[in-house]
């Protein structure tokens, strides 16, 4: 266990990837937001921002990076596959979960504020602002997790099989997706498949994205087992 | 010497029963087999490409085999952090995160390390001239090379692999490390695997010597045993032939009535006198000539069994 | 300095060898010790060790627990013993196979090694007795 907290330690040795960066992108989005709001004339409005996104994209592109830049060094350090993985998403885990609660808080500030005192909604996004705390706080940390175990995924794919694999990945994702498209079209349930969606609460849409992430990370733990650094 | 790291020095550390690698197209180990004790330095020799790193890989768990056991201080490397904490393995051109300095690199090995000695990380990177805070990514081949030996001789691993990890560091730099290794082994004994093809260089520093090449070994034997066991005679060929009868024969050169035959045999006294009263020149072979020579004649013998093999398939 | 294609603990133990016949370590006298003969030669330190121990078992080195390996008493008579048994197998043989190839008849032979002791008298004044 010591050797899991350590990767996490050697993780945060350059504190921009994991705090730095996170920290620099949400405030700046919500900065440049506000001021692009004060300058928007005043008409009562709900203004809608998808700052809070923002991150979220930052949080792929460091489930790549964890891996790529990292893993080879930790072989180095005479690191097990297993302890890296865990250390790894462990850090992450703490990462998405402070972020999420300051996500809640930022929503709860902003209700009370009356959007910020300009009517705008970056946080407290009302299809999930409905839902009590632990929930909102929950879906945050589901969306933010899959984010990242995408970027990792692809990364051990890479890693283990190089362009090759990202190809076929790559294809076979699109092949997947578009295949589904297509039996759907075909089968004429768009409507349907319309009324699910709409019926999705952020509970439900945690759940499923959370099976999605559960198949990512044992894909990527079965990936990296054979991955040479 | 002083403070050993093995609790166990005459227990073998690593063993290694018909170990096969193979590849799609080669075999880059082919059924090796090998027992090392503990607490000597070993010199894994072999041209570029003979198996030297895969080697290395499958021992420290970095590498796959495809058949044979593995087994380092009593237990499979592979995902075993039991085994993987104390060993440690430099490899030629190591990666490092993205925006490390040197210094973040050391922090790192600080934490993984038990035997880590910091103060010795920084003498040693005085003594490669590292600058500490500079992205090792803006660094110079050498200087890259220097984190890499800094980092495995500061480990004080129980088992510490070297994969020619000095291949961009000029000839002073090499000197600083074979003498730092050689004093930092007699403070710290433990077990040191270096890899090189720079034999000269390194031969003096090794107590026990393993020749790969294709996958095969070729030679594994205490160094001091090998500096002794061959010669060369040199002299008429009708005088040299007779002589070497009955010997392993290395390698043959033939001039005219003149002949050159390097045989791998201690001569005894008696034969000495026989060598000088038949007018016979004895000339000694070093550790390298003899690592060349064997590795030639390996070479030989495989394309013999090529062919033959080949002969036998077109029948 | 170190010999590539001879063992190398042979060459340690000679080189000790050659310091106590030539009276530069002295009986009793501390010999460095095989981390500082490895260093300074810039060889395995085993095979320094392995050379100091061999002279130990052929009595020419002792070991003081926990300070280091001395000269031992009367191993220079011991060791000059030797290599005057040697010299014969070392020199003499060599030297006459030559001479029989040059033509050197033993008289003649007798002469010259006469001529070199008178000539060489002065030089090697002092060192191992006459």
């Amino acid at each position: 266990m010591n050797r899991v907290l350590n990767v996490a330690r050697m993780q945060l040795i350059n504190k921009w990837t994991f705090l730095g960066i996170p920290a620099i992108i949400m405030a700046s989005a919500f900065l440049i937001t506000l001021a692009i709001w004060a300058l928007i004339p005043e008409t009562g409005e709900t203004k809608y921002a998808g700052s809070g996104q923002a991150v979220m994209w930052y949080f792929l592109a460091l489930g790549i990076q964890s891996l790529t830049l990292t893993f080879p060094f930790s072989q180095a350090m005479s690191v097990s596959r297993r302890t890296f993985y865990l250390g790894t998403l462990g850090l992450f885990a703490v990462v998405a979960l402070a972020t999420s609660v300051i996500y809640y808080v930022l929503g709860l500030v902003e209700t009370a504020t009356g959007g910020w005192g300009m009517n705008g909604q970056m946080y407290a996004l009302g299809w999930i602002a409905a839902e009590p705390g632990p929930v909102q706080i929950l879906f945050y940390f589901i969306s933010m997790i899959t984010l990242f175990m995408i970027g990792f995924w692809f990364a051990t794919v890479y890693k283990r099989w190089q362009a090759t694999g990202m190809l076929v990945a790559g294809i076979g994702t699109a092949a997947v997706l578009l295949g589904i498209v297509a039996l759907i079209t075909w089968q004429g349930r768009w409507p349907q498949v319309g009324q699910w969606f709409a019926a999705q609460t952020p509970q439900t849409v945690a759940g499923w994205a959370a099976l999605f992430c559960a198949v990512l990370a044992a894909g990527s733990y079965l990936t990296l087992r054979r991955a040479t650094p | 010497m002083n403070r050993p790291l093995h609790t166990e020095p005459e227990a073998p550390v690593i063993e290694l029963r018909s170990v096969c690698k193979r590849f799609k197209d080669t075999t880059a180990l082919d059924s090796v087999s090998l027992s090392l004790a503990g607490n000597r330095i070993y010199g894994l020799l072999g041209r570029n490409g003979a198996g030297k790193t895969t080697l290395m890989s499958v021992l420290t768990g970095q590498g796959f085999h495809s058949s044979g056991e593995v087994r380092v201080l009593g237990g499979s490397p592979y995902e075993n952090d039991s085994v993987l904490n104390r060993i440690c393995f430099i490899r030629e051109s190591q990666k490092y995160p993205d925006d490390f300095t040197p210094l973040q690199a050391f922090k790192s090995a600080a934490l993984f390390f038990r035997h880590w000695d910091a103060d010795f990380a920084l003498q040693l990177a005085g003594e490669f001239q590292l600058p500490l805070k500079r992205r090792i990514k803006k660094l110079s081949r050498g200087q890259l090379s220097a984190v890499g030996v800094v980092i495995g001789l500061a480990s004080r691993a129980e088992i510490t692999f070297f994969d020619e990890p000095y291949l961009g560091l000029d000839a002073v730099a090499r000197q600083i490390f074979y003498d730092r290794l050689v004093q930092d082994f007699s403070d710290y004994p433990r077990t040191i695997i270096l890899s090189s093809h720079l034999i000269d260089e390194v031969a003096n520093l090794l107590e026990h010597v393993i020749l790969i090449d294709r996958g095969r070994i070729v030679l594994d034997d205490d160094a001091e045993a090998i500096r002794g066991s061959a010669v060369t005679v040199t002299g008429a060929a009708s005088k040299v032939e007779p002589f070497v009868a009955g010997l392993t024969v290395l390698h043959r050169e033939t001039l005219a009535s003149l002949a050159s035959v390097t045989v791998e045999a201690g001569l005894t006294e008696a034969q000495r006198s026989e060598a000088a009263d038949l007018g016979l020149e004895i000339a000694p072979v070093s550790l390298q000539q003899l690592v060349v020579r064997k590795t030639l004649a390996a070479a030989e013998e495989f394309s013999a069994n090529a062919a033959a093999t080949e002969m036998e398939v077109s029948r | 300095m170190i010999d590539e294609s001879r063992p190398i603990f042979l060459q340690i133990a000679e080189r000790i060898e050659n310091d106590i016949v030539s009276g530069a370590l002295a009986e009793e006298a501390q010999v460095p010790s095989t981390n500082e003969f490895a260093a300074f030669y810039r060889i395995n330190p085993a095979t320094a060790a392995k050379g100091v121990n061999r002279l130990v078992e052929d009595g020419i080195l002792y070991k003081r627990r926990g300070i280091g390996m001395f000269v031992a008493a009367g191993a220079r008579e011991r060791l000059l013993a030797r290599h005057r048994e040697d010299f014969a197998r070392q020199y003499v043989q060599p030297l006459v196979q030559e001479a029989r190839k040059l033509g050197i008849g033993a008289g003649q032979l007798t002469d010259m090694i006469k001529h070199s002791y008178t000539a060489t008298q002065d030089l090697t004044e002092g060192s191992v007795a006459q």
